[in-house]
């Protein structure tokens, strides 16, 4: 059952430790050779700032219903008016005003599930890496149960259950996305713990508390980065499925994934409700692999030749 | 390369597997079906096929409890009494009947009737149906039929039903949902599982094929007692996804396709060769209003500012464009004890709403739940949306909680609701009785707390008063008083949008939204 | 090689336990089927009787059990919504479930095997830019999004391919390609990452070092031997497929294990829900052990044991 992945373990590991000590000078430097690490950056920071200024950016409310002004088209097309550049919804709302609100959602439930699903992962992944022996044997046998159920498979029927909300969104999102972490951290642990740093720290006597959180842990940080900012790409098209399936997140609260969800009835006769939003969603979502593949390739450069996950 | 062969065979078995799986459906016969569009009618076949959102739920006709079920069940069942386009009752299985005293009532069966699998139907099949579902409580039609007491056979051709007390609305009964008959005699000899497995009834059509979620094909019976089926195959097809289903329809993939949102109607009508047909529906719209002391709506204050702050006409208009009518009762016309004078109005009058709160002592807005589902009915979410925005301006804010059908109804069934919902019932009894089910304080308990023991008294007169003319004043009473006190707030009769093939077919849609599809003609 | 057979399919037991555990977990604990199976009139009288007949009345673990006896013999409880047993009404979408998953594949190794070679080999190209835009993209997209433009413009604009339903093999095109686009835009990534991998083994340089055609470099040496990992990354897709599947048989009404998965949820049939929960993870196990037995068979640079 084992992947590929975990059977390989590359002793490369121990040269990017002693380049790693590297400074915000070099990471910039690497950066800006890097193109599409550039933009992808420039995407995510826009995004974030669009996320945390929201109420200042957005012309108008983003629940504020006005059906005079229903279906109205973006500024450029006739009958559009700058007073809402990318048009309105079905009851009047600003498709622009609600793009911009939209962002939060995308990015809390982004961020959050990677937080959960890191946290379950990582101490799992120490813990099984670390200990081996049946715990490990009982750690990974869950992980291939979890990974033999597709994801939206998973959440799908849990959200069923009980009931689709922005929180059971996150937890869902949190217990279904663990198994990639705690696989990677595991291999991980697996080569680090071999190592003569750690090898000499458990000869002094060093308990396996502190040589894990010490020793072991700041050596994995670098493949969580490197996952979790793909995670987050992979949760806000999830959430978008999720809505077209009537699971997602529930209004009053407005998700770039609802949005496109609902628009998609008025796609052959006014497209900009559902364009915008998906719009929304490939740009971040470029923006997010780009800015992960740039630091794959800096923090990792053994992930970058295999592709990763 | 060795490697390389070893590795095509791993792939090839891959395949293979697959293979034989999708070698097993392409053999199956409806694909010889689909490959041909409806339109044409090959080898001089007449085809209609009909694409609705979601497919039967089943066979057992009084576990589904489900009108577009039933759309299709009646093509294959017949009922003692059925109704015609404009809803009036017609001999159906039943040539003639008669009431002889207050509780009992004679029918005399049609004779020569045979069922799909070549049964005689007789007196017996009627003992069997309708007993089946007015002594089993775990069925869900058996609130509607439980009035039934015992059905007697007099005779092959003759039957009494004797009911548990005065019955002015039996012949409604039973004619509506689940009043199919069904073959005692296969029934008994095979189980029930096997009718379930190969359904007979005594209809124009029987069941050809039934793939799940995807097709159900019927096809003509030679041997039906009435006017020679207009089809020799009805395929209905269940397409979940509304931008598909339209795209068939203007594709000419099927013929009729039900449940069209209302964005898409205009495209239909521009299409060249396609048409919508609109029409009512017995279902209404309302808001259910918690009356339970303490709650913020159990002032009556409050509820008529709800009432009046909400412009039902512009939901109907901007929402619905245009596909239905505002109300202020459930029961419409068309329906016994319909009082005209609530239908077709409304209340909207924000002003004197903020005024009213004012008055309630909430000059500085209240704040409210309004639970909704969402994916339940046409619009429902936005519906609901702009119900929370209208409230918001004369100052009632509103926390929508919108929720996916199956979670809204357990919270509906646990009356756990706050203090609004919003929800749509029809009545498939086209008698006010049903349209109050809700209202008496019995079973308004823990759900709205309605209690009014005077509208009490009268429901339960008007229930078993045999004397139309006093009953339906009783009704419009009723109708009047609920208005006033609000346990409901009614926004709007929903309507049902069709759009059909105008090449090809003619269509006009029914009141009580079934398909019978000998009522669609094929043209020349 | 027979070893790590009998290991791999020993390990696949704890596995089968955990994840009935999980569907367990999911559905019982978590839900509350008693509510949704009574009528409107039900009393509290009809909900006991109900619980007592369905033995929710009894210890969670005593209810665990039972549900993994009868699982044991592919009982997964009737459909109350078709009031038969769950497992056969599953197993039955499968074929048609098999045929868009495969042509799906179909659909996404013709788009990702040239494609990942072309910007591998010229890498850092315009082309190479354009392709990993072009994946991000398709990866980007949601496939319903996807599904009802390629209705709008193929089917109802330009009518060369039917809307919607499962028969010819043009009611396949546009869900394949639907399903295939994501897949095929992760397909690209890995194949281009394993291609350049692969460029920079020794034996390639050798072959250049000999002055051969590039042409065969790339064709002969290189892709040859990068059609190991590609292998494996197919069967890794199958989870995603599967996934895909839910969304792509619902808006194309094709009659697979999707859609009814999808039905059943919305009307919470939990016995379909669990019987294809379990056939979907066995499905997704098998293909997962058939991509490692592929790896091992193929690279000798892994050992068997």
């Amino acid at each position: 059952m084992s992947a590929p992945m975990e059977t390989q373990v590359s002793p490369s590991v121990l040269a990017t430790k002693s380049n790693r000590p590297s400074n915000l000078v070099r990471f910039s430097r690497q950066l800006f050779k890097s193109k599409t690490g550039t933009i992808g950056l420039f995407i995510v920071l826009c995004m974030v700032l669009m996320a945390v200024f929201a109420p200042v950016l957005a012309p108008h409310d983003p629940a504020k219903t006005n059906v005079a002004k229903r279906l109205l088209p973006p500024v450029w097309m006739e009958k559009g008016t700058s007073d809402y550049p990318l048009g309105t919804d079905n009851l009047g709302r600003d498709v622009l005003s609600r793009i911009i609100y939209g962002s939060q959602v995308s990015l809390l439930v982004g961020i959050c599930a990677v937080v959960v699903a890191g946290f379950i992962g990582i101490i799992l992944g120490l813990v099984s890496g670390y200990y081996t022996g049946w715990l490990d044997s009982v750690i990974m046998r869950t992980t291939d149960a979890f990974l033999a159920i597709p994801n939206i498979l998973f959440m799908l029927v849990i959200l069923a259950v009980m009931g689709p909300s922005l929180l059971t969104l996150i937890f869902v999102l949190g217990v279904t996305n663990w198994t990639t972490y705690a696989r990677i951290v595991r291999s991980e642990v697996l080569s680090i713990k071999e190592r003569d740093f750690v090898r000499a720290a458990r000869a002094v006597g060093a308990k396996n508390f502190r040589i894990i959180f010490t020793h072991i842990l700041p050596n994995v940080i670098s493949s969580f980065i490197v996952i979790s900012t793909l995670s987050v790409a992979t949760t806000i098209i999830l959430e978008a499925s999720l809505s077209f399936l009537g699971l997602g997140i529930q209004p009053p609260t407005v998700s770039w994934g609802g949005m496109l969800s609902d628009g998609r009835q008025y796609l052959a006769t006014s497209w900009w409700v559902a364009t915008f939003p998906g719009i929304a969603i490939t740009i971040t979502v470029l923006g997010i692999i780009f800015l992960g593949d740039f630091l794959r390739d800096i923090l990792d450069p053994r992930m970058k030749a295999k592709g990763g996950k | 390369m060795k490697r390389f062969a070893m590795a095509s065979l791993a792939l090839m078995l891959l395949l293979g597997v697959a293979g034989c799986g999708s070698q097993q459906s392409a053999n199956t016969p409806q694909t010889e079906n689909s490959t041909s569009k409806s339109t044409q009618t090959d080898s001089g076949k007449k085809v209609l096929t009909i694409a609705s959102g979601n497919d039967i739920v089943s066979f057992d006709i009084h576990n589904h409890n489900n009108t577009s079920t039933e759309a299709v069940h009646v093509n294959m069942f017949d009922y003692l009494v059925k109704k015609d386009k404009n809803q009036q009752l017609q001999p159906d299985l039943a040539t003639s009947w008669k009431q002889l005293d207050d509780t009992t009532w004679e029918f005399k069966l049609r004779e020569g009737v045979k069922f799909h699998n070549g049964d005689p139907f007789t007196a017996a099949d009627v003992k069997y149906t309708l007993e089946r579902v007015a002594k089993d409580q775990t069925l869900l039609e058996y609130g509607n039929y439980k009035q039934i007491k015992e059905v007697q056979v007099i005779d092959d051709h003759t039957v009494h039903i004797i009911t548990d007390g005065p019955q002015p609305v039996l012949l409604n009964r039973l004619s509506r949902l689940g009043s199919g008959m069904l073959p005692s005699k296969y029934i008994q000899e095979k189980g029930f599982d096997e009718y379930l497995k190969n359904p007979v009834g005594t209809g124009p059509y029987k069941l050809k094929e039934w793939k799940r979620d995807d097709r159900l094909i019927l096809v003509k019976n030679d041997d039906y007692f009435g006017d020679k089926p207009k089809w020799d195959e009805v395929v209905f097809r269940s397409i979940p996804e509304d931008a598909t289903r339209v795209s068939e329809l203007l594709t000419g993939g099927v013929d009729l396709a039900v449940n069209i949102p209302p964005t898409d109607l205009d495209r239909i009508k521009n299409n060249e060769g396609t048409a919508v047909a609109q029409g009512p529906t017995q279902r209404v719209m309302q808001l259910t209003v918690r009356m339970t002391p303490g709650t913020k709506t159990a002032d009556p204050k409050v509820r008529e500012a709800i009432d009046l702050a909400i412009d039902k006409q512009a939901i109907v208009d901007n929402i619905l464009a245009g596909g239905g009518t505002v109300t202020r009762t459930r029961v419409t016309p068309g329906n016994f004890g319909a009082d005209p004078s609530l239908y077709g109005t409304s209340l909207y009058d924000p002003e004197k709403a903020k005024q009213l709160l004012a008055e309630a002592g909430y000059a500085n807005g209240l704040e409210i739940t309004l639970s909704s589902p969402s994916g339940r009915y046409l619009k429902d979410k936005e519906t609901a949306e702009l119900i929370q925005a209208m409230l918001g301006e004369v100052g009632i804010k509103v926390n929508l909680d919108l929720q996916e059908w199956s979670k809204f109804n357990e919270q509906y069934r646990g009356k756990k609701m706050n203090e609004l919902f919003m929800i749509a019932y029809g009545n498939s009894m086209f008698d006010a009785s049903l349209a109050f089910d809700r209202a008496s304080s019995a079973i308004a308990k823990g759900e709205t707390d309605y209690n009014n023991p005077e509208l009490d008294k009268l429901l339960e007169e008007a229930e078993t008063n045999l004397n139309e003319q006093e009953r339906e004043k009783q009704y419009q009473q009723a109708q009047q008083m609920v208005a006033n006190d609000r346990p409901f707030i009614y926004l709007f009769q929903m309507g049902a949008n069709y759009g059909y093939n105008s090449n090809r077919i003619q269509f006009e849609p029914r009141l009580d939204e079934m398909l019978p599809v000998d009522e669609i003609t094929l043209k020349q | 090689m027979k070893k790590f057979l009998i290991r791999s399919l020993l390990q696949i037991i704890p596995v089968l336990f955990l994840i009935s555990l999980i569907v367990f977990v999911l559905v019982h604990v978590t839900g509350d089927p008693v509510t949704l199976m009574l009528s409107d009139t039900a009393t509290d009288e009809d909900r006991a009787i109900l619980i007592k007949a369905l033995g929710l009345d009894q210890p969670l673990y005593v209810q665990y059990f039972k549900f993994l006896g009868h699982l044991v013999q592919g009982d997964f409880g009737n459909s109350f919504r078709y009031q038969e047993p769950a497992l056969p009404i599953v197993l039955e979408r499968l074929p048609a479930s098999f045929e868009l998953a495969i042509s799906s594949m179909v659909v996404a190794t013709l788009i990702a095997i040239p494609l990942g070679i072309l910007s591998a080999t010229k890498r850092n190209s315009f082309l190479d830019v354009f392709v990993t835009g072009g994946a991000v993209l398709g990866k980007a997209m949601p496939s319903f999004w996807l599904g009802i433009m390629l209705i709008l413009l193929f089917a109802v604009h330009w009518g060369v391919f039917p809307v919607s339903g499962q028969g010819t093999f043009a009611h396949l095109v546009l869900p394949a390609i639907t399903l295939g686009t994501g897949v095929a835009a992760e397909m690209t990534r890995l194949i281009r990452s394993s291609m350049l991998e692969i460029l920079q083994q020794d034996y390639i340089r050798t072959a250049r070092s000999k002055g051969l055609l590039e042409r065969i470099v790339i064709y002969k040496h290189a892709f040859q031997n990068s059609l190991v990992p590609v292998i494996t990354i197919m069967a890794l897709q199958t989870s995603h497929l599967i996934g895909g599947t839910l969304i792509t048989e619902t808006v194309f009404s094709w009659p697979g294990m999707g859609n009814l998965l999808i039905q059943a949820v919305n009307q919470r049939d939990m016995a379909i829900v669990q019987a294809a929960v379990f056939v979907v993870s066995i499905l997704v196990i098998l293909s997962n052990l058939l991509a490692d037995l592929a790896y091992r068979v193929l690279d000798p640079r892994i050992k068997y044991n």
